[in-house]
């Protein structure tokens, strides 16, 4: 007996049970789904409410089937058991043409309804004209003191925007006599028609971006082809788009702002890697397989689903009654919220990251300033609003529930996140670079504005556009400011009141709680609110995807 | 240009020129700018709060009605009409919240952290990373809109006596929103136990399981402790989702018996909301009391996030 349990011990020596170790990882495997598969279910189920895709006719979804999901699904397969890396390519074209068309949209609601293209055109020369004057004086007198230098770009700009003597001059009581650029065009009495402005400030910047893309990819010819090729496609569509029923100035917009660049990021992906050009037929299939879905179901008469999320709902604004109900105005005001936490955010974000990583001496002054970051990236937001009520509103007397109030407030906020990945994306930059660029000589703001910030750029970038959905998606600090829940109109200039997409939704779903908005608008809003954000999101993630394996 | 033009200009001092004073000066006020914003919460939160009690409202020069500072601290009612600030009904509600998130969200968070850092297989990493990260980047407002139109009605069939507002469901949209945070942190507390630790435990003939669970998770528990504090701040600090999903009626309600889980109540931040959202006008009793509960909060959450602090750099095993 005994030898036979001794040889059996033998046996089983070196064999362990797989029993345990395989429990504990499927357990682990679904720890981890839980809160993504929740969460999937939860946006699935909002999108139903918002969408309703069960109230078209089963011909509208038969179609859609044989034109976009059917092509789609046979070209993705294909691609993925050939080609990945084309895939990959089709899949981020299409991701573009989401993400650009939904920028569009959003820049060309500030040009129709905030800010007036000839506004822009006017302020763009101001602009323009000091910046060519100052760049002719560096390249013709090289040793210029720096001080005079400073002064002499400051004074430029200043009388260029302000006129001389300016606002500083009626603070003293002396008459402006020399008017500032932008006056001196706003006041010419023919005014070029909104597209033609746009075209010549949006259209010309993307042009010269795109010019300077495509001179980088191949020659400079090739850059001065594309520019100006841009530039007549922008000012066509400006002259087209009324013919197809799009208003110019949204047409131009479009133009410059989605298609454009999808064209130009497509081209000069299959110019400068042939290999993937068969990743094409990705976007040519879903863009194609839409477009004759769309067709076909006028045709045959098959009615769409009765979605709350349509044009009505992004283009009205609130009312008492759930189906008119719409988002326009809080739209807007997230714009402009968001364009003001970023002009305030990312240069004082940067450049405290900048201190503590390149100049930062290491003492205990330093060491406060980074613990008190850490700290401040854990105050509740609210606690942020309240810092924006009691400085802004009660010590600056400064009126409640503003743009520039509540940009300054979600800007605080959000500091603290924006130096946190600044820093990092800092901190990734090999030495050896500095090094390198001391060693040439180079001063230290030299090398910070040469070498580490190019190199750190689209890691600063990621974190900045992951902080800003953070901003965008926050209700409480723009509640505890003021900000007005129900809104009528557009935010016109930073001191007018401004609501919010999540204060609008929030505003629905509890001042106005009544089945009625709990199962059209809010799940509308939501889906709205969700969409923006995770096109968001996921820019940021293929920018540092891309960043990282190009490392 | 003469001789000493050009040694002039090889060793000019270039730590002291003009633009690299501007640059640097800058780049300094800009992190200086932080303990400016640290310095202002502090004192516009404890001036204001002062204004608030009975016994330092006369050395702030405020007239008028105020509240006892031991009512606040110790008073179970919250009731603005009567002039009963007991922030401990406000308390008592957080707490609850912060304790239900943490039952979902810490056991979660760790799986989670642990699968990733041991057992994923490279591309299912870059697969789940980006999508946790999107359950934290989900506005809270969107989360409490869920927990009130969707999980509620889910509670309500399995616990019938659950009201219309319930800090059960509350803490469960809490909790699943903490989870990528407890995750994220605790993760990078086990990538950072060194790989030789491991190869050790192999070379003992241990198993993968035994390995992650006897090995690897306790080399990095001061990192999951400090995740854990972390994400519990957030809980505590979290104001939109148990605005909505919470209630507006405040109670004390005893925090360790499961069945009040079921009532509805009003957390510290919702008080907060709820406050602004009714009339109250600048320098009146109910306008300043908005502020004694923020500084409630900002000193529990800073305490919280000093304790994490602590134990994260205390305990940290050096490899």
């Amino acid at each position: 007996m005994a030898t036979g349990t001794r040889s059996d011990d033998i046996e089983n020596f070196g064999t362990v049970s797989k029993a345990v170790g395989t429990v504990f990882r499927y357990v682990l495997l679904a720890a981890t789904l839980f809160g993504i598969v929740v969460l999937g279910a939860l946006l699935v189920y909002v999108a139903n409410d918002a969408i309703q895709p069960l109230t078209a006719d089963p011909g509208w979804h038969l179609t859609f089937l044989l034109t976009l999901v059917l092509p789609t699904l046979g070209v993705g397969g294909y691609l993925y058991r050939r080609d990945t890396d084309a895939l990959r390519f089709g899949a981020t074209t299409v991701g573009m043409t989401v993400v650009t068309l939904m920028f569009a949209g959003g820049v060309g609601m500030i040009f129709v309804d905030i800010l007036s293209p000839f506004v822009l055109l006017a302020y763009t020369v101001g602009l323009a004209l000091p910046f060519a004057a100052v760049l002719v004086l560096q390249r013709r007198a090289r040793r210029i003191p720096f001080l005079t230098r400073a002064g002499v770009t400051t004074l430029a700009f200043y009388g260029s925007l302000f006129g001389l003597p300016g606002p500083v001059g009626t603070a003293v009581g002396v008459p402006t006599i020399v008017p500032g650029v932008p006056g001196l065009i706003r006041s010419v009495p023919t005014i070029p028609l909104g597209w033609m402005s746009l075209t010549a400030t949006l259209g010309l910047g993307v042009a010269a971006l795109v010019g300077v893309y495509a001179a980088r990819v191949r020659t400079r010819r090739a850059g001065l082809f594309a520019g100006v090729g841009a530039l007549a496609v922008i000012a066509t569509s400006g002259v087209l788009g009324p013919f197809v029923g799009v208003t110019s100035v949204p047409a131009v917009v479009l133009a410059s702002v989605a298609v454009v660049p999808t064209v130009v990021y497509a081209a000069g992906t299959v110019a400068s890697r042939p290999s993937q050009r068969v990743g094409m037929l990705v976007p040519a299939v879903v863009i194609g397989g839409t477009l004759v879905g769309e067709v076909a179901v006028g045709a045959l008469g098959f009615a769409g689903p009765q979605s709350w999320v349509d044009w009505q709902f992004l283009t009205s604004a609130h009312s008492r009654n759930a189906i008119d109900a719409g988002l326009y105005p809080a739209i807007g005001g997230s714009i402009l919220l968001m364009g003001t936490v970023a002009v305030l955010s990312f240069p004082l974000g940067v450049g405290a990251a900048v201190y503590l990583e390149e100049y930062a001496p290491d003492n205990r002054f330093t060491r406060v300033i980074d613990v008190n970051i850490s700290n401040l990236a854990g105050v509740p937001s609210v606690v942020y609003g309240l810092l924006g009520l009691g400085v802004f509103v009660t010590y600056l007397g400064r009126s409640t529930g503003t743009v520039l109030i509540g940009g300054a407030t979600l800007a605080l906020l959000i500091l603290p996140i924006v130096i946190i990945s600044s820093r990092e994306a800092i901190r990734s930059v090999p030495n050896e670079m500095r090094q390198a660029s001391y060693g040439m000589g180079a001063t230290k703001w030299q090398t910070v504005r040469r070498v580490v910030l190019p190199r750190a750029f689209p890691g600063i970038l990621t974190g900045t556009i992951l902080a800003l959905g953070r901003a965008i998606g926050e209700t409480a600090p723009l509640i505890m400011i003021g900000a007005p829940s129900v809104l009528f109109s557009l935010p016109t200039g930073l001191s007018s009141k401004v609501s919010a997409m999540p204060l609008q939704v929030f505003a629905w779903s509890s001042l106005f709680a009544s089945e009625d908005f709990y199962t059209k608008a809010v799940p509308a809003g939501v889906v709205v609110l969700v969409s923006v954000l995770l096109a968001m999101n996921s820019v940021a993630i293929v920018l540092r995807n891309r960043y990282q394996s190009e490392q | 240009m003469s001789t000493d033009d050009i040694v002039d200009d090889l060793t000019r001092d270039t730590q002291n020129a003009p633009a690299e004073l501007l640059t640097r000066s800058f780049f300094f006020v800009c992190a200086v700018l932080s303990i400016v914003t640290t310095v202002s919460i502090v004192v516009l939160l404890v001036t204001e709060a002062a204004k608030f009690f009975s016994i330092t409202a006369p050395l702030m020069g405020v007239e008028g009605p105020t509240a006892s500072l031991v009512d606040f601290l110790t008073g179970t009612t919250w009731e603005i009409g009567n002039r009963k600030f007991g922030v401990l009904a406000l308390v008592s509600a957080t707490l609850m919240i912060t304790i239900g998130s943490a039952i979902i969200a810490l056991p979660l968070g760790v799986a989670t952290a642990i699968y990733l850092s041991e057992y994923a297989a490279p591309r299912h990493r870059a697969f789940l990373k980006p999508a946790l990260e999107i359950l934290a980047g989900i506005p809270t407002v969107v989360y409490g809109f869920f927990a009130l139109i969707y999980i509620t009605p889910a509670i309500q069939t399995v616990l019938p006596g659950t009201g219309t507002f319930n800090l059960l469901s509350a803490s469960i949209v809490v909790g699943i929103m903490i989870i990528p945070m407890v995750a994220s942190i605790s993760e990078d507390a086990m990538s950072a136990v060194p790989d030789e630790l491991r190869q050790a435990g192999y070379g003992m003939g241990a198993t993968k399981f035994d390995v992650s669970t006897g090995i690897v998770v306790p080399a990095a528990l001061s990192g999951i402790f400090s995740s854990f504090i972390l994400a519990l701040s957030r809980a505590i600090g979290e104001t939109m989702a148990v605005t909505i999903a919470a209630g507006s009626q405040a109670q004390f309600l005893n925090p360790i018996d499961p069945t009040a889980y079921q009532e509805g109540a009003l957390p510290m931040t919702a008080a907060m909301v709820q406050l602004l959202l009714g009339d109250i006008t600048g320098g009146g009793l109910a306008y300043r009391s908005l502020f004694a509960i923020g500084l409630t909060l900002f000193v529990i959450t800073l305490v919280m996030n000093v304790i994490s602090d602590l134990i994260a750099q205390r305990y940290r095993e050096e490899y």
